[in-house]
């Protein structure tokens, strides 16, 4: 579960994100929906407890981002786009095991758990292979096994499918839908309209920092009578402008 | 295990898998100073070596008497008479190496000790010509000397006179291994310092920058570990990665004096260039300690920066501090004033320079240890400031 009060983050001259507040309930998936720029990856960045935040503050189940970071990291796996994010030298194995071990699990439970996401996600065939020469669907999947291996109960995915193909952002989607199955709170930034109402229990509109509208899918339907949620974005997003 | 030595041991396993990363730091500062002094040897042995061989010295000489003198210059094995129409220009062109030229009537003007001149025409520009001019200036220098002797012998007056002084040498070390202590204090201390400046950095770059670049950074620091064991392990590993480049360059160091000896100047062969175990002990730790300050820097310096060519941009200055080292030849540990001992890295030079002469001064190493760990701990602490920099980590 996570709860977000009044978050708020300034750089230097610059307001990334102002005074959000929101819940994400366990076995909820929440989109973040916004332009370039909107404060999408500060927010989940504050949430990660990468960046402190300059007003506000949030729990992770319970655990507040300000006052024990180190528990809130040990129930958050992140998936963040871009490059995957792997170690190129090391094997899958190596890569998986390195987070297991930071994360401070025992041998016996990272086995176990390592075991687990390899049956998962179909890794037998390489997991002892060096993840450099590895196609992208690979890497995504060691990437995947990567951020839950210490067996997190919230999930921040960050544009998780930017840059990657049909088949690769299936394996994406599959995962965040499964993790709604094991009961997990998910946030999931994105600015793929389709994405977000494919796969969203809640959407959230964030402009310029601020969250402009938060509902289903249904909500923003009722309330700004309109059937196209881009329609609807374009509405909330160009009236701030 | 530790989170600290978990990142350690992972990073030293993803160094050690990288080519890169280890052809610069081990096989290059291991092949360098071979390669290096190897072409300086071939060189230096290449300009002096025809002076050695059977007729190697090619020269004209017009000696219409045939003098004495000249059939001294003519007897040596090494020597070629040519035949010239135009010594200058010849030897100007490099046709010929020298040109001398003997006029009448020179063994008379000798023999009735009148003056007597020779022209020698060289070519200054020239090192060959330069060398064979004084070699065959020492021929005619111990020529004249002889007719001095017979001239004095002539007029019975004893030869001493010509020897008014007579020097006898005498220094603390025996004259041999003195030669190489001299080297050894010049060059040591330069060279430990310039390997611990620029051995941390290729490592370094990869382990600070190289992590923003492959988008490990996030994952990494949303883990349990906190940041200063992240900082520990990669400044642990990046030391250890530099003193294994400082140990490469000592290995091609010595592997160098052994096989291309020349280029380090005559009499290096004979001489020992033995450390006592102590100074040893004291000039490795000093190393390390050097190097762990270098390290830190650089690892502060490549977290700093956004790309590995940025981090290589920006670390590239580090090493030139390293030439700081040169110093060793300004630095005179037996008078030297103490205010060099408060100068970093110059205060390295001057300890590793008095040890390696044998002296162990306690206050000097005291105040040069002192120094060391307050370098370490600022620059540790710098690397930790810039570690916990949100403006640092996710500079963009
Ligand atoms: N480290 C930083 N230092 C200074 N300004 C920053 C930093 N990170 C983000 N910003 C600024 O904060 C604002 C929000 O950026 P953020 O990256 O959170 O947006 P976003 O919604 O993730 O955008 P995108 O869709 O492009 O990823 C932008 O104006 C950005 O320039
Ligand atoms: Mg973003």
């Amino acid at each position: 579960m996570i709860v977000v009060k009044g978050l708020s983050k300034k750089f230097k001259d610059v307001e990334a994100v102002k005074d959000i507040s929101f819940t994400v309930n366990d076995g909820e998936i929440v989109g973040l929906l916004g332009e370039n720029g909107a404060g999408k990856t500060t927010t989940l960045r504050m949430l990660a407890t990468m960046l402190k935040p300059t007003k506000g503050t949030a729990f992770i189940n319970d655990y507040s981002i300000i006052e024990e970071p180190q528990k809130v990291r040990k129930e958050i796996g992140i998936l963040f786009g871009g490059e995957v994010g792997l170690y190129d030298r090391l094997t899958a194995r190596e890569n998986i095991e390195y987070f297991g071990k930071l994360n401070s699990m025992d041998e016996k439970d990272m086995k176990d758990s390592i075991n687990e996401l390899i049956d998962k996600f179909q890794m037998e065939e390489y997991i002892d292979r060096r993840v450099g020469k590895f196609s992208r669907g690979m890497k995504q999947r060691v990437a995947i096994a990567r951020s839950i291996v210490h067996q997190p109960t919230v999930m921040l995915f960050d544009e998780p499918t930017t840059g990657l193909d049909v088949t690769a952002a299936k394996i994406v989607h599959d995962f965040i839908l499964q993790c709604r199955e094991e009961g997990k709170s998910i946030i999931f930034s994105s600015h793929s309209m389709q994405e977000v109402e494919r796969l969203s229990d809640r959407i959230i509109i964030i402009h310029k920092g601020s969250i402009m509208d938060e509902g289903t899918i249904d909500y923003f339907k009722k309330k700004y009578e309109k059937d196209n949620m881009e329609d609807i974005f374009i509405q909330l997003v160009g009236e701030k402008r | 295990m530790s989170i600290t030595s978990i990142v350690y041991k992972k990073e030293l396993l993803d160094i050690f898998r990288d080519k890169k990363t280890l052809v610069a730091a081990i096989l290059i500062p291991f092949l360098l100073y071979p390669i290096m002094f190897g072409f300086m040897g071939k060189g230096i042995k290449g300009t002096t070596s025809f002076m050695e061989k059977e007729d190697g010295i090619e020269i004209a000489m017009i000696d219409n008497d045939d003098s004495e003198i000249g059939e001294i210059i003519k007897a040596q094995k090494n020597i070629k008479i040519k035949e010239s129409d135009n010594m200058l220009e010849d030897v100007k062109a490099g046709k010929l190496l020298l040109g001398i030229e003997i006029p009448q009537g020179f063994d008379e003007n000798i023999a009735t000790e009148q003056e007597a001149n020779i022209t020698i025409v060289f070519d200054n520009t020239s090192q060959k010509s330069n060398m064979v001019m004084s070699y065959i200036n020492e021929i005619i220098d111990q020529y004249s000397k002889d007719i001095v002797t017979r001239r004095l012998e002539n007029k019975k007056i004893d030869t001493n006179i010509l020897n008014p002084i007579n020097t006898v040498t005498k220094s603390p070390e025996k004259e041999e291994s003195g030669f190489g202590k001299l080297m050894l204090s010049l060059m040591l201390p330069m060279m430990l310092v310039i390997f611990a400046s620029s051995g941390p950095i290729a490592s370094a770059v990869d382990l600070g920058a190289g992590e923003k670049e492959r988008g490990t950074l996030e994952p990494l620091l949303t883990t349990q570990a906190s940041r200063m064991s992240l900082l520990w392990g990669k400044f642990l590993a990046i030391t250890t990665m530099g003193i294994i480049t400082s140990l490469a360059f000592i290995g091609g160091l010595a592997i160098s004096m052994k096989t291309s000896p020349e280029a380090f100047g005559y009499g290096v062969e004979g001489t020992t260039f033995a450390l006592e175990p102590k100074a040893l002990i004291i000039i490795a730790v000093i190393t390390i300690l050097l190097t762990m300050v270098f390290g830190a820097l650089a690892l502060a310096i490549s977290i700093y920066a956004r790309s590995f060519k940025e981090a290589q941009t920006y670390l590239t200055p580090l090493s030139f501090i390293g030439m700081i080292g040169f110093t060793s030849y300004f630095i005179e540990p037996k008078n030297m004033s103490t205010v060099f001992l408060h100068i970093p890295i110059v205060n390295t030079v001057a300890i590793i320079k008095e040890l390696t002469l044998g002296i162990f001064n306690i206050t000097h190493l005291a105040i040069v240890f002192i120094w060391m760990f307050i370098y370490i701990g600022l620059s540790i602490a710098f690397a930790r400031y810039m570690f916990s920099k949100e403006e640092v980590i996710f500079r963009t």
